[in-house]
């Protein structure tokens, strides 16, 4: 005698159909952002004949990298890229040394005019660079800043500190205050108390507010190409030359300019989670 | 699935000592950066920057540094190249804040024009330049309509029309391509479309073509003689019947076309019209199977325009190292290289060498028969309007957009527009510039 035991498979089928789904739309997402990425690389790596040919092949098929070797052998590609390494570091510092203290005090202080100075710390972002271009460049060639990469340090870090303070800002509220109470009952200064529990704490949101950051100062033009005249950043040194040059140096020089930001997303891709995680509950 | 990834004290203990570490070298690193323009030498006092609009394009640039560093040693000269609206913004903050760290603004006419008050008077070179063969209307250009001499030309460029061979099969019986009609162009273009199923010709009315160079150059000169004072006349609204007829038959992907070489060498376009400086690079790979020809002639001639670049030299720049630098550039074995290299053509006395590539011979000789032709009627880009340049160009580009893009009438578009052109013109007050005849002030009809 054989009993027939029936299992019920209808919710397992309805998790793995889920789960399928789920990496279905993972998958398509990331082929969103990759494929553009993948093209380009195709495209820059071709030779400048193969480019021409309709339809284009999906794979690499007429490599060369003489387009490449020309386009990083121009003048001013590695110095430009330094400058913008430097700049883009700088003002992620700079930033963060202004900016930091700034959320700290949005976070833990309730003061008179807070909601005020909140909206008024967009209004640097109001403003458009090409109004105040000719302005900005008189006021840092007569303070002799002119042309050196500090200048567009403090210019990008005016930009990007509304979007710093208010991102350190949330992120110092995700950390609760009683850590820092606890800290201070078992001897710490105030500024002990910030430097040993709440920063470390509030490191992963900050790290990820970098990116912002860094980012911004990567990919700015306007400012970098008015306050610079030889010691111009990358995009500020490709870009303008770029758009008169033929597709093939366009494919190469969009693949170098995306590239580092990539890098650098990826190296704080872990801490973007955090950053999320703390602030929207 | 939704476990949140672990990140490990002791990594936030060593990211901390990284950002550290970064900020101190950051910092200090911010001082001073890296040079990026190319070709001579820094900024000591025997040296000097050209900066200038021409030559961006990543090869361009390359060769013409090379050129800058071979021949231009004495100031060692190094090259900047920066678009249009940047370089008139570098050069009025560096000049109106006594800063000016560039030594030459090289440009084309129309871009000097706007910064006449910026530029010192280089009436001392002018004797060099006569010398070197520069010719008497070229340097009168210079002048920018004022009584000193602002600027020395550099080089100069023309518009002529390249033909793939492949085109020729499609030649209206008896019409000789090298002096073709306007008449005898569209019915190739009409025969060619048909025959082709597509269209052949191109037109670079993208967003940053030269089409409106077109209008002002070679269109309404070639019908009416003049481009301002006939803007209304009859002839003028033919011309523009004939620019619809025309348009019809383009390649519509045409108003994506910023230039047309690149179309040519995908074999999109076969024949069209564009800046030399452009349409050499189209028969690079394959110059046995292109040839380049003069423009059309209309009823009145063979209308042409004249695209002149100069050098200026900044207010409170170091004059001396810069004048000595234009006038190396005015050698003729540099003007030679220039057009060995980069297509521009040489503006002082230079017998041109046989051993030319063949793209640039063949552009150099559409040339020599462009300016040569009895019917020839030599046109100028717009001179003394100033910042107000480029809204008359706007006006062509306009009346393009209205009547062959929007199917207008050409006598009510061109009435419509008649308003803004003589508001630029009340507002500059100028004397009209060739193919307009001379009169004190011009003024449309």
């Amino acid at each position: 005698m054989s009993a027939t035991i029936t299992v019920d498979t209808g919710p397992l089928a309805r998790f793995k159909r889920r789960r399928a789904l789920l990496q279905l739309a993972a998958v398509s997402i990331s082929l969103f952002m990759a494929v553009p990425i993948y093209l380009i690389a195709v495209a820059a790596f071709s030779t400048r004949d193969g480019l021409n040919q309709f339809p284009q092949p999906l794979w690499p098929k007429n490599f060369g990298t003489q387009t490449m070797e020309t386009f990083l052998s121009s003048t001013g590609i590695v110095a430009g890229t330094i400058n913008s390494l430097i700049v883009g570091v700088s003002t992620l510092i700079v930033s963060f040394l202004v900016g930091a203290p700034a959320g700290y005090a949005l976070a833990r202080f309730t003061f008179r005019g807070k909601d005020a100075y909140q909206l008024a710390l967009l209004f640097t972002r109001a403003l458009p660079i090409v109004v105040l271009s000719v302005p900005l460049a008189r006021a840092f060639l007569a303070t002799g800043l002119y042309d050196t990469p500090l200048a567009v340090t403090l210019l990008h870090t005016a930009l990007s500190l509304p979007t710093t303070i208010l991102i350190t800002s949330s992120v110092f509220l995700g950390v609760s205050a009683d850590v820092e109470e606890a800290a201070r009952i078992f001897g710490c200064t105030p500024a002990g108390a910030f430097l040993r529990v709440v920063l470390p704490l509030a490191l992963p949101g900050i790290a990820a507010s970098s990116i912002f950051t860094f980012v911004t100062s990567w990919n700015e033009v306007l400012g970098a190409t008015i306050l610079t005249f030889s010691q111009r950043t990358l995009p500020a040194q490709v870009l303008t030359s770029l758009a008169d040059s033929p597709l093939a140096y366009r494919f190469a020089g969009g693949l170098v300019l995306v590239i580092p930001s990539l890098i650098f997303i990826a190296l704080m891709r872990k801490y973007l989670l955090n950053m999320w995680g703390t602030t929207i509950r | 699935m939704s476990t949140p990834h672990p990140i490990p004290r002791l990594s936030r203990r060593s990211l901390l000592a990284a950002t550290g570490g970064l900020a101190s070298a950051g910092i200090l690193s911010a001082c001073s950066g890296a040079k990026t323009s190319g070709g001579g030498g820094a900024t000591s006092s025997s040296s000097t920057v050209l900066l200038s609009t021409q030559f961006s394009p990543v090869e361009e640039k390359q060769r013409f540094e090379k050129i800058l560093s071979t021949f231009v040693t004495d100031p060692k000269t190094s090259f900047n190249s920066m678009a249009m609206a940047d370089f008139t913004t570098q050069v009025k903050s560096q000049v109106d804040a006594k800063k000016v760290q560039f030594g030459i603004a090289a440009a084309l006419h129309g871009e000097l024009t706007p910064l006449a008050d910026y530029l010192e008077d280089v009436d001392s070179l002018v004797p060099d330049a006569a010398a070197a063969g520069i010719g008497k209307d070229l340097l009168a250009l210079g002048k920018l309509g004022g009584s000193t001499q602002k600027y020395i030309p550099w080089m100069q460029a023309s518009f002529v029309v390249a033909v793939n061979k492949k085109a020729l099969q499609w030649l209206p019986s008896g019409a000789d391509v090298t002096a073709l009609t306007y008449d005898q162009y569209l019915s190739w273009a009409q025969a060619a479309a048909k025959a082709n199923g597509k269209p052949v010709f191109g037109f670079p009315a993208g967003p940053k073509g030269l089409y409106h160079r077109w209008f002002q150059g070679y269109l309404l000169p070639s019908f009416t003689g003049g481009v301002i004072t006939t803007f209304t006349s009859s002839e003028a609204a033919t011309a523009w019947s004939w620019m619809k007829d025309f348009w019809a038959v383009c390649n519509p992907a045409s108003t994506n076309y910023d230039n047309l070489q690149e179309p040519m060498a995908r074999g999109e376009v076969l024949v069209g019209w564009d800046h030399v400086a452009r349409l050499v690079q189209a028969p690079k790979d394959k110059p046995d199977d292109w040839l380049m020809v003069p423009a059309p002639i209309g009823p009145k001639g063979l209308g042409y325009m004249l695209v002149v670049a100069g050098m200026g030299i900044p207010k409170g720049g170091d004059v001396a190292t810069a004048a000595k630098a234009i006038r190396a550039l005015l050698q003729p074995k540099v003007q030679i290289e220039v057009l060995r290299q980069n297509a521009f053509f040489p503006v002082v006395k230079a017998d041109l060498p046989s051993d030319l590539s063949a793209p640039v011979k063949m552009e150099a000789e559409a040339v020599a028969k462009q300016t040569a032709s009895p019917k020839a009627i030599v046109a100028l880009p717009p001179v003394g309007l100033g910042a107000k340049d480029g809204e008359l160009a706007q006006v062509f580009k306009d009346c393009f957009r209205e009547i062959c893009l929007q199917n207008g009438d050409p006598k009510t578009v061109l009435g419509k527009y008649t308003a803004t052109v003589t508001s630029i013109l009340d507002a500059t007050k100028v004397p009209c510039w060739a193919p307009d005849p001379a009169m004190s002030q011009c003024r449309v009809g």
